[in-house]
């Protein structure tokens, strides 16, 4: 039974049908990356994942439960899915440190010591253990980004979904980062990559999946996709890309 | 969360508080004291003295019937038309304040017999030897104060004489209006002109006193009969024995005042009732900011809120209190509602709902400015995390948004406390009313106005001052 899996989903902003009918499947401790040209909805299918955008039609399910089901707390399913965003979302008025207790704390998962030791762990781990009290404008942008996984992998969630976590960063910065995302996907981590990083993509992904104009054009291995895409929109896109 | 709990506790307690008082007061207070409504700017019949205490014919006069007939009253220096209203929404027991007894103010108040009789005269500029009788007024404006005997006597004979009439709702203004030459001539009750003039107020009469109507006391048509009872009674005491003569010997034959008329004098012998004003002032504004901040915040997340019925309170709220004068809400609170909805409210109180509710509006757009300015990605990030929308709002938004709202919410600050003088209309003892009443007294307009404007100027310089630095660190703080 896959871990995550989409169902003909459909969302549209308006009359703007962005999304026509997407299905996919995400296996416990796969790693998927999501390649395709600007626009083709690739942000708006991870944000759809954890419902941060209402959906207009189809099902989004994750281990037994179906996220679309109104009767579902998207509170409690999204302490287990943890969100990197491209401009970091880092809280400006907290200390890195507080950044990473917040929700812990807020949700009562850890108590405060506990929240404390977990988020200096996490911080280590990311290569970041002295700047614990230091304020989100201190840091560079590479270490923002490390601090914004620490903060979702501080909930432990099963699934992370990550959008275009480097698209941001100065080119000296995005090998901290994919590090990072590369470490957890090794210790097993599930994870939905958005990237633009095709070399990154060939080595961690388990699965890439090419869309286009709101629809999957091509999923398989790295080997299938990068190296013999069957579909032309898959090959041009590659070609501008690469 | 537990930063903000304290002051709001306290803002609500004195929320609570400022409607329970009256309330409280009215339960403990002896049943014979009668709250009894005057003006603030009528001397000699009442004015205030460099000590703060009202004095004059209508003042002393009450207090020797109340002591002759064994009653207590609290007099509230109202203006005359707020008097009026108040006693018509039987906010007070009673009035006395130099009002002719007329028949159309005996379809609605019950009068003692007259306690004065008076008369109206003409005035002009000291030194002015053009205007001699009324034919010399032709084409000329008239100064005269609403509601007067004087009004409708120069009312009477404007198309005869053929001039204009410019109304005025306090006697100093009118005064001044006549100094400046903006008026030819003043219509005024001949106590008051005669008194005015022997104080040195610039003017001189030239008429002599046209017999006129009689000045009573009143109360609202068939309350308190008792009342008016005792204060006839009274009255006919205090004639018998003497006192009434004394008394009014007192005011109307007054030697000139020596108070000193310069800046440093005027300051020197009116700074405890400006400072008091101040203190009151700076209340008002305090705690009505305080209670403002709540509602702003409430009614600044319905704005912002999902929720269609929320986002229309919000909007409702918003538009009635900014759209509409606060003068027009100062007068619906304290005479309006309780007057339909019969009961009592202290001008404080209702000044205090005014302003709350009015600066509520205001921070209500400010908050929801706050928060439509914070990053959508913040929120975005705190329920990606799994926090409900109400705490990514109290821990993530709200936090970032108070910050960037400061400059605005110092920007209310000075706007109502400069509102707060408008308050002075409904007679809350404020800074500009505290001035108001003592040019009653002293008909120094220029010279007080100057000092009351220049203590405003100062406070809110030192306010702005401190706030900026505030603001400084708060943002220092934060990067
Ligand atoms: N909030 C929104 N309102 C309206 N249109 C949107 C919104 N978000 C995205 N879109 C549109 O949806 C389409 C897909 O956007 P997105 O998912 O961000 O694409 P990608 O991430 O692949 O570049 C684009 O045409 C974009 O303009
Ligand atoms: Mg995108």
């Amino acid at each position: 039974m896959a871990k995550l899996k989409v169902n003909q989903l459909k969302k549209s902003y308006g009359s703007l049908e962005v999304l026509k009918g997407i299905d996919l499947e995400v296996q416990e401790g796969e790693v998927v990356c999501l390649i395709g040209p600007s626009g083709s909805g690739k942000s708006t299918l991870l944000r759809c994942m954890n419902l941060l955008e209402e959906v207009n039609g189809g099902e989004v399910m994750i281990d037994h439960t179906l996220l679309t089901d109104k009767k579902v707390n998207i509170n409690k399913v999204r302490e287990n899915i943890g969100m990197v965003f491209q401009h970091f979302n880092l809280f400006p008025h907290l200390s890195v440190l507080d950044n990473i207790t917040l929700s812990p704390i807020e949700l009562k998962k850890n108590t405060k010591a506990e929240a404390k030791e977990i988020a200096l762990k996490l911080l280590d781990r990311v290569g970041l253990a002295d700047k614990a009290n230091a304020r989100p404008a201190q840091l560079s942008g590479g270490q923002k980004q490390r601090v914004a996984i620490a903060r979702a992998l501080a909930m432990n969630p099963d699934i992370m979904l990550f959008d275009e976590p480097t698209s941001a960063l100065d080119p000296e910065m995005v090998g901290e980062v994919l590090a990072v995302i590369q470490q957890l996907a090794t210790e097993g981590m599930t994870m939905v990559i958005v990237t633009h990083e095709m070399g990154f993509a060939r080595e961690v992904a388990n699965q890439v999946i090419f869309m286009d104009g709101g629809l999957v054009v091509e999923k398989g291995t790295p080997a299938e996709v990068f190296t013999n895409p069957t579909h032309p929109r898959t090959q041009d896109f590659l070609d501008k890309v690469l | 969360m537990r930063k903000f709990r304290q002051p709001l506790m306290i803002a609500l307690m004195t929320l609570l508080l400022s409607f329970i008082a009256p309330f409280a007061q009215a339960a403990t207070t002896d049943e014979k004291t009668y709250q009894i409504a005057t003006d603030i700017t009528f001397a000699p019949f009442e004015f205030q003295e460099t000590n703060g205490e009202y004095v004059g014919i209508d003042i002393d006069l009450l207090n020797a019937i109340a002591e002759d007939q064994g009653f207590k009253v609290e007099i509230k220096p109202l203006g005359f038309n707020a008097a009026v209203q108040a006693l018509e929404s039987k906010q007070v027991d009673g009035v006395i304040a130099g009002m002719s007894i007329t028949d159309e103010r005996k379809n609605k108040f019950d009068f003692s017999d007259p306690y004065f009789d008076s008369g109206v005269v003409m005035a002009v500029k000291e030194g002015n030897d053009e205007i001699k009788e009324y034919k010399d007024l032709k084409g000329k404006k008239v100064a005269v104060k609403t509601g007067t005997e004087g009004a409708s006597f120069a009312t009477s004979i404007k198309d005869k004489y053929g001039f204009k009439i410019v109304t005025f709702d306090d006697s100093a203004n009118m005064y001044d209006d006549v100094k400046t030459g903006n008026s030819t001539a003043v219509f005024d009750d001949y106590p008051v002109l005669a008194y005015g003039a022997n104080q040195g107020n610039g003017l001189e009469l030239v008429t002599e006193k046209e017999s006129g109507g009689s000045y009573g006391f009143a109360v609202s048509k068939g309350q308190n009969p008792e009342l008016i009872q005792q204060f006839n009674e009274g009255l006919s005491n205090l004639k018998e024995s003497g006192e009434y003569d004394k008394i009014l010997d007192t005011y109307l034959s007054a030697p000139k005042s020596d108070e000193d008329k310069g800046v440093i004098g005027l300051i020197k012998s009116s700074y405890p009732s400006l400072l008091k004003g101040l203190g009151m002032t700076l209340m008002l504004t305090v705690v009505s900011l305080i209670i403002a901040s709540i509602l702003g915040i409430v009614f600044g997340l319905c704005r912002v809120a999902k929720n269609k019925a929320l986002n229309m309170l919000g909007s409702i709220y918003v538009d009635i209190f900014r759209g509409t004068p606060l003068i027009v809400q100062a007068f619906f609170f304290y005479f309006g509602v309780p007057a339909a909805l019969d009961f009592r409210i202290s001008a404080i109180t209702a000044g205090l709902l005014t302003l709350s509710l009015n600066a509520g509006a205001y921070m209500a757009e400010i908050v929801r400015g706050g928060i439509e300015s914070v990053d959508k990605g913040q929120m975005e990030a705190a329920r990606s995390l799994g926090l409900p929308y109400k705490k990514a709002m109290a821990k993530v938004v709200l936090p970032q948004a108070i910050t960037l709202m400061i400059p605005s919410f110092i920007n209310q600050f000075i706007i109502t406390l400069k509102d707060t003088s408008i308050l002075s209309i409904i007679g809350i003892n404020e800074l500009t009313q505290s001035g108001k009443i003592i040019i009653a007294r002293n008909l120094e307009s220029f010279n007080m106005w100057l000092i009351v404007g220049l203590m405003y100027f100062i406070i809110i310089m030192i306010l702005t001052k401190v706030s900026q630095r505030l603001e400084r660190r708060i943002q220092n703080g934060k990067a």
